[in-house]
């Protein structure tokens, strides 16, 4: 164990935008679970002594449900009656008196479900909850705690490797700032942290080194924690001053609902620049028929704020499931049958998908552009223009998301009228790295120097091309990085509704040739640190 | 005895929560219910993970057995469980 002087400076990505000081609270690494084991030839105690585990971890769910509120509290009423299950307990009870004790009796009697629910994903995951449960059970039985005890009362950071949603259902009002060893940008923690607005840093690896009663700063906007540091250390976010009325290109809202077609009409926003379509379908249990789509379109084109409204047709995949469509299980359903791929097998839902739009398009007199995600060739990027062209009075594009298409752009002059990047997606499948994978945050930054140069490429080669290019990924939504983008040559951004303000603010504060200027020291960056550090202080000097 | 044949709509079939819905139903209404796909052996509705286990998917038949004589109360008990697999 290294200990760590005041001053010493651990550096991660940060979220939120205001520091806090509070003093450090680790988090426990979880004890290990005794391994399988014999009783002593009490078969009746070992059975109460199980009954009385299952109690208690029932009772625990319970705690969680009302916790959770209620749209998660069915979710552990249902664990709860698994937990419960005669039949689960009878397997617990043979396994008993075949000689198992009770913790390893109920495991094996869990373990013994594989077989049954094997290759059945609704069930799989359930399984996986059963199994926590399992341990939390054997747990009890051997006196382990596997709660996060965390305090009530004072300011603590807490500081942890990763923290699971059934982690974070516990953080208590004594949870000033959060720490992770692991995560990334986009992980539960992260998630969680912005919309209750406690500072944390994500992907920390030095924070291994932090131990219970230190003070310590967590700074976001400086993506890092100061051992000691107080509030007068705190990075200050770069304050953009408007320089003109216009941002040097416009700025676009993300939708992905009626809600949020209203809401993104309070901003400034000019048009939208992402509405993400599945959300409409994935609540349907069968096909809504075309009347319904043509509807539902009509009353978000309508709401939507002033400007074109880039549409993107279902981005949908075997991970996140339309019901009413067939999407099997597949292994890696981030490079599977998903977006526009689907068109192999749901041709039709596709055409009615563009069908239902023209209809709304009609009625509301908005300018429409419809985009396919998960494009990957040429000759796909060029039949879905042909179908959406056939459908519809539109402008038509596709996403950039994988590096083939990146590569192909000059193949589509004269085929499309725009490309919109998809950061996130991007970064994945640049860097081959899962999103969904908590210890690979690092190499999700979009401030990683590989993803500025190919965003270099995609604009230089969109606008030899004559295709309009814009970005509508995560990384739009900050300002700084926004600022970069529009130096890169990009025509548009789009943010999420709350960024729509802020990054208009950066883009109005820059001339375009100043932003060029910065989107030169971002591409002569060698790590994902010093591009993020040189931009903010290239910005600092402009400002 | 009273059976009906009932139909899964909910689109990830007869997974936790309606298997759970259900079981607990039975459970309170102290009646023995027996539930299987159609043309299979039926099974005790008092386990949800044996109900789970019987892998019925969107679209399959149910048959749903109760052991009572009194129709009102079989029909009470059988809308709730097709309400339960509606998802």
């Amino acid at each position: 164990m290294v200990t760590l002087a005041s001053g010493t400076i651990l550096t991660g990505l940060g979220v939120g935008l205001n520091a806090v000081r509070g003093e450090v609270f680790r988090v426990k690494p979880q004890a290990t679970l005794p391994g399988p084991a014999k009783h002593a030839g009490d078969a009746a105690g070992e059975k109460e002594t199980l009954r009385g585990a299952i109690h208690h971890v029932a009772g625990y769910l319970d705690e969680l449900s009302v916790k959770a509120g209620e749209t998660s509290a069915e979710i552990f009423e249902a664990l709860k009656m698994l937990l419960e299950d005669e039949d689960l307990f009878e397997t617990a009870i043979a396994e008993i008196e075949s000689g198992w004790n009770a913790a390893t009796a109920f495991i094996v009697a869990v373990d013994s479900l594989d077989a049954i629910f094997a290759g059945d994903a609704a069930f799989e995951e359930r399984l996986v909850d059963l199994k926590d449960l399992a341990r939390r059970v054997a747990a009890h039985i051997s006196g382990i705690h596997m709660g996060l005890d965390l305090p009530t009362t004072g300011s603590y950071v807490i500081v942890g490797d990763d923290f699971s949603p059934a982690d974070t259902a516990q953080f208590t009002d004594a949870v000033v700032g959060v720490v992770t060893i692991k995560g990334g940008p986009t992980s539960h923690t992260a998630i969680i942290c912005r919309s209750r607005s406690i500072p944390a840093l994500v992907c920390c690896p030095q924070a291994v080194d932090l131990v219970d009663g230190m003070q310590v700063l967590v700074d976001p906007v400086g993506d890092r924690v100061v051992v000691g540091g107080d509030a007068s250390m705190a990075t200050k976010a770069i304050s953009f001053v408007a320089k003109s009325l216009d941002p040097i290109i416009p700025v676009r809202a993300n939708i992905g609902s009626l809600e949020d077609s209203i809401q993104a009409a309070t901003t400034a926003a000019n048009g939208v620049g992402l509405f993400r379509t599945e959300l409409l379908y994935l609540s349907e249990t069968t096909m809504p028929p075309a009347t319904k789509q043509a509807k539902s379109y009509a009353e978000i084109l309508k709401a939507a704020p002033e400007g074109p409204i880039v549409v993107r047709t279902i981005d949908a995949g075997s991970d996140k499931p339309v019901p009413f469509l067939d999407m099997p299980h597949e292994e890696n359903p981030a490079l599977g049958i998903r977006g526009f791929r689907l068109i192999q097998d749901h041709r039709q839902f596709l055409i009615d998908q563009l069908e239902s739009l023209e209809v709304a398009r009609k009625e509301t007199g908005r300018e429409v552009w419809v985009m396919a995600p998960m494009i990957a060739t040429a000759s796909e990027a060029i039949e879905f223009a042909e179908l959406a062209r056939g459908s519809g009075d539109y402008k038509v594009g596709i996403m950039v998301e994988t590096p083939a298409i990146a590569m192909a752009l000059a193949d589509l002059a004269g085929k499309l009228d725009f490309i919109s990047v998809g950061t996130n997606d991007l970064s994945q499948y640049l860097f081959a790295a899962d999103r969904m994978n908590a210890g690979l945050g690092a190499l999700l930054n979009p401030w990683q120097p590989a993803l500025v140069r190919m965003l270099q490429v995609i604009a230089s080669e969109s606008e030899k091309a004559g295709i309009s290019s814009g970005v509508c990924g995560e990384s739009a939504s900050d300002p700084a990085f926004a600022v970069v983008l529009a130096g890169l040559g990009f025509n548009s951004v789009s943010a999420s509704r709350s960024q729509v303000g802020a990054v208009r603010s950066a883009l109005s504060a820059v001339t375009l040739e100043q932003a060029q200027e910065v989107a030169k020291v971002a591409l002569a960056a060698t790590t994902a640190d010093q591009c993020k550090s040189a931009v903010l202080d290239a910005l600092a000097t402009l400002a | 005895m009273i059976t009906t044949t009932v139909t899964i709509e909910d689109p990830i079939g007869l997974h936790a929560r309606p298997a759970g819905q259900i079981v607990k139903l039975v459970k309170e209404s102290g009646l023995t219910v027996r539930m299987g796909k159609a043309g299979e052996d039926l099974v005790l509705a008092n386990s949800p993970l044996r109900m789970m286990a019987l892998k019925a998917k969107t679209g399959e038949q149910m048959v749903v057995e109760v052991e009572t004589d009194d129709q009102a109360v079989a029909d009470a008990l059988f809308a709730q469980i097709k309400d339960f697999l509606k998802g």
